[in-house]
């Protein structure tokens, strides 16, 4: 039985799996042996110079490709929602004939890979699904991270690939040296500061903060963010306590924090650190008044924390499946209707799974506003956009760019969570009737250093 | 390509050299480190080897860019391998540390490139001269432990590389990943892109790399690697410097790894202090790579390097929808190969030519010299 034919076929089988699916190389549709992107477009405000792949040529067949890396597995697998919203939305307007761009029509077409959460992965997978020359894929779409969106921001920059709808909300996505990368309709974290820091003003003028942030540029973006606003009041930052980027572990943070005589919380964590944090924090007898990070709103990670988050705070710009009074929304309904059509296993009560919806309509419009199918004026598209009533945005939030201005949410409204019971449809319930917009104003409140590194 | 030929016509001599050369040795029937080779053998040898130099001459040629990078990564894991093999392979220490020491190499290059200004074929040497001097001072203490012991305190160096990092390094995003731009790596010849130069230049660090350690390992230095992997006491006695040899080698060793390290960097684009386990994993590849290939010979690592990246990339996506299977599948491919070749392809290669050289000769003219008698 273990004669050497069984070797010798066991030993083939084994190598067949190293010389399968290597394909030729095809020198024909390499956009970049001509002189790449040395003509300026007219009237263009970004800088096509140095591309490496000439961002004026126009998309070839009918299909504009998408890519995008986010975290769909293990501890971080909670991004992964993000996408079920935008590939149903996408699947709806390919079905409805494509997406319109100068006359013609186009079906998009998406490919992602799963990154951990990990900046390197990130970076190696949107190496690979872009190219070495950009030649694989049109744009990158709702990259998720901070640190990762940073990881892939030079390179997309030098190929001139556009990096759409970065999905965080780091100032720096907003930075006017990278005009091919831009943010979502996500509220830059430096507003969360404000919008805490306007909330204790109400509520405790003389508040002792405790921070918990994540060790990077997330994590310095709520730390310089916050800090920026409360200038010039009586509210102080007793302790600041970082934890390892993508950790799901904080109890000895929240220790440490809980210990500072702090009576207001900021828990700038994310992923399974944010609700860890409040658990923590309950378990501690530590009851400040806190606000979570925007990205920690989701279903699945409040879900996490159940009773111990009661009564945080936090903002947004989306209506909430989960909150009853947009039942008979109809954008709500639309949402909920074709999504669980396209996408059966998405959680339809996630917001996050609406936000992932709501960046695929807003891209949807910026193609369909640009003058070309290129990657030039798709950019140039986003650079100078305005739209509101798309998605699932709630009424009256307009997303706006142009003139210098690269943040697309920049108004928003303070909610708190209501625990009723496990099981319970609990929610966040909007405070007031009232948006803040502060349209135009990020780069004033955001110290400087946050946008431009 | 030089080593290729060269090496693959030396190869039976030091290939299976745990076994081949340990008998004539003990039995004192050969007293030679190399026994003679069938003329046959040594043609076929000569005729794979210019087959592959040929095929890795035309690769890049052929293949899209990122095939292309895939080889060029099979071509650095290939020369950390090759440093491990000497440490390993010839004179016998395990180190499940040298991820650190690539990680080291990378972060080197990377550093010097952003931070300094340097070009990146300068840094390389940089990062031999830093890994050379690592090495040497890790392989002192090294010397107190060996086996099991040893692999275990280079396995703390792996771990430790990652944290290390994540607390010196502040890069892009504010994490431990320090990525250089892609100008940095333009290709220097005109007609070759960017990916064939990337390849072209590490298969020449490759070639040189090789043709050293394959110079290394025939002369007296490395009998003397030898004879301490194989019989500690005896090599003593016979008058090798026990710890010269181990220190020497762990440096170059080290340094073998470095320059992998170094052209991660170009590859891959980037140098990456995020992942705690990653520098583990590198060290458990680059141990594969040799295993797989075969340990002690001197194609081994290349062709190891070069079935272990594409073995990790075949099976990502052989079945559409269950990714999740692609580690196991990866697993049990290895698994296969080091069980049904357990000397490793380049072990078994060697194994099956030898043997056809003897049937023929045994079949055709008498043979004017005696054969070896290797039968088991």
């Amino acid at each position: 039985m273990r004669g050497p034919k069984f070797r010798i076929v066991a030993a083939l089988l084994a190598l067949a799996l190293v010389g399968a699916a290597c394909s030729g190389r095809d020198d024909d549709d390499t956009a970049t042996d001509e002189d790449s992107g040395g003509e300026e477009a007219a009237g263009s405000s970004i800088d096509t110079a140095d591309c490496v792949a000439d961002p004026t040529a126009e998309i070839e067949g009918d299909e504009i490709k998408l890519v995008s890396s986010y975290p769909q597995s293990g501890a971080t697998a909670a991004f992964s929602q993000i996408a079920r919203g935008w590939k149903a939305y996408f699947q709806m307007v390919n079905e409805a004939g494509g997406v319109e761009i100068a006359g013609n029509n186009y079906t998009i077409v998406t490919e992602d890979k799963d990154d951990q959460y990990n900046p390197a992965t990130t970076a190696q997978n949107i190496d690979e699904l872009v190219g070495a020359d950009g030649e694989n894929a049109f744009a990158t779409f709702s990259v998720v991270g901070t640190a990762n969106n940073l990881a892939i921001r030079d390179q997309l920059g030098e190929l001139c690939v556009p990096n759409l709808f970065a999905a965080t909300g780091a100032p720096i996505m907003g930075s006017e040296d990278y005009p091919w990368t831009l943010g979502s309709s996500l509220s830059p974290y430096s507003l969360e500061g404000k919008a805490f820091a306007d909330l204790l003003a109400e509520q405790n003028p003389e508040a002792k903060v405790a921070m918990l942030v994540q060790d990077d540029d997330f994590g310095t973006a709520y730390e310089e963010g916050f800090q920026a606003a409360i200038e010039g009041t009586d509210i102080e930052v007793v302790k600041v306590e970082k934890y390892a980027t993508g950790a799901a572990e904080v109890s000895a943070q929240i220790t440490s924090l809980a210990a500072s005589g702090a009576d207001a919380f900021f828990n700038g964590g994310t992923l399974l650190a944010c609700p860890d944090a409040l658990t923590k924090a309950a378990a501690a007898g530590w009851t400040p008044i806190t606000w979570i990070s925007a990205t920690c709103t989701s279903k699945t990670l409040m879900g996490v924390a159940g009773q111990a988050g009661d009564g945080v705070y936090s903002y947004t710009n989306l209506k909430d499946p989960l909150n009853p009074d947009f039942d008979a929304d109809p954008a709500m309904q639309e949402y909920r209707e074709v999504v669980a059509q396209y996408q059966p296993e998405a959680d339809l009560d996630n917001a996050i799974v609406g936000y992932g919806w709501t960046q695929a309509a807003l891209l949807v419009q910026v193609l369909e506003n640009a003058e070309a199918p290129t990657r030039l004026a798709v950019m140039e598209s986003m650079h100078n956009f305005e739209a509101s009533e798309e998605g699932v945005l709630l009424p009256g939030v307009t997303v706006h760019t142009g003139d210098g201005d690269n943040f697309l949410g920049e108004a928003y409204q303070t909610m708190q969570y209501e625990f009723e019971a496990a099981g319970a449809r609990n929610h966040f319930v909007l405070i007031g009737t009232e948006l803040t917009d502060v349209e135009g104003e990020t780069l004033d409140l955001t110290p400087e250093d946050l946008i431009n590194g | 390509m030089t080593t290729e030929q060269t090496g693959a016509a030396v190869g039976p001599a030091i290939g299976g050299a745990p076994v081949d050369t340990a008998a004539p040795l003990a039995s004192g029937a050969r007293p030679g480190l190399f026994p003679p080779v069938p003329r046959q053998v040594t043609v076929a040898k000569v005729i794979i080897g210019v087959v592959l130099s040929a095929a890795a001459l035309y690769a890049p040629f052929y293949f899209e860019p990122t095939i292309n990078r895939v080889l060029s990564q099979a071509i650095y894991i290939a020369i950390a391998a090759m440093g491990l093999n000497l440490l390993t392979g010839f004179t016998g220490q395990v180190s499940i540390g040298h991820g650190a020491f690539y990680g080291v190499g990378a972060f080197t290059s990377a550093i010097l490139m952003i931070d300094y200004g340097w070009t990146f074929e300068v840094t390389i040497l940089a990062s031999v001269v830093i890994n050379a001097v690592l090495g040497f001072l890790i392989g002192v203490p090294a010397l107190r432990v060996r086996g099991l012991y040893l692999a275990l305190v280079t396995l703390g160096l792996a771990v430790l590389f990652p944290r290390v990092a994540q607390k010196f390094v502040d890069g892009t995003g504010g994490v431990a990943l320090l990525r250089p731009p892609r100008s940095d790596f333009s290709s220097l010849i005109d007609g070759l892109a960017d990916d064939q130069w990337a390849y072209f230049l590490s298969l020449a660090i490759m070639v040189v790399l090789f043709i050293l350690a394959w110079n290394l390992v025939r002369g007296r230095v490395g009998r003397a690697m030898i004879a301490v992997r194989d019989q500690e006491i005896a090599a003593t006695t016979v008058g090798v410097n026990l710890a010269g040899t181990k220190v020497a080698t762990f440096a170059i060793s080290a340094a073998y790894a470095g320059v992998a390290g170094s052209l991660s960097v170009m590859i891959d684009r980037l140098a990456d202090g995020t992942n705690p386990i990653l520098y583990f994993q590198r060290s458990i590849e680059f141990l594969v790579a040799m295993t797989i290939g075969g340990a002690a010979t001197m194609l081994g690592p290349a062709v190891g390097a070069l079935v272990l990246v594409l073995l990790r990339r075949n099976t990502e996506d052989l079945i559409e929808g269950k990714e999740i299977l692609a580690p196991a599948l990866y697993g049990a491919a290895l698994i296969a190969i080091v069980f049904v070749l357990p000397e490793g392809l380049v072990g078994g290669v060697n194994r099956l030519l030898a043997r056809l050289g003897r049937r023929s000769s045994a079949k055709g003219r008498p043979p004017t010299r005696p054969i070896p008698d290797d039968s088991q």
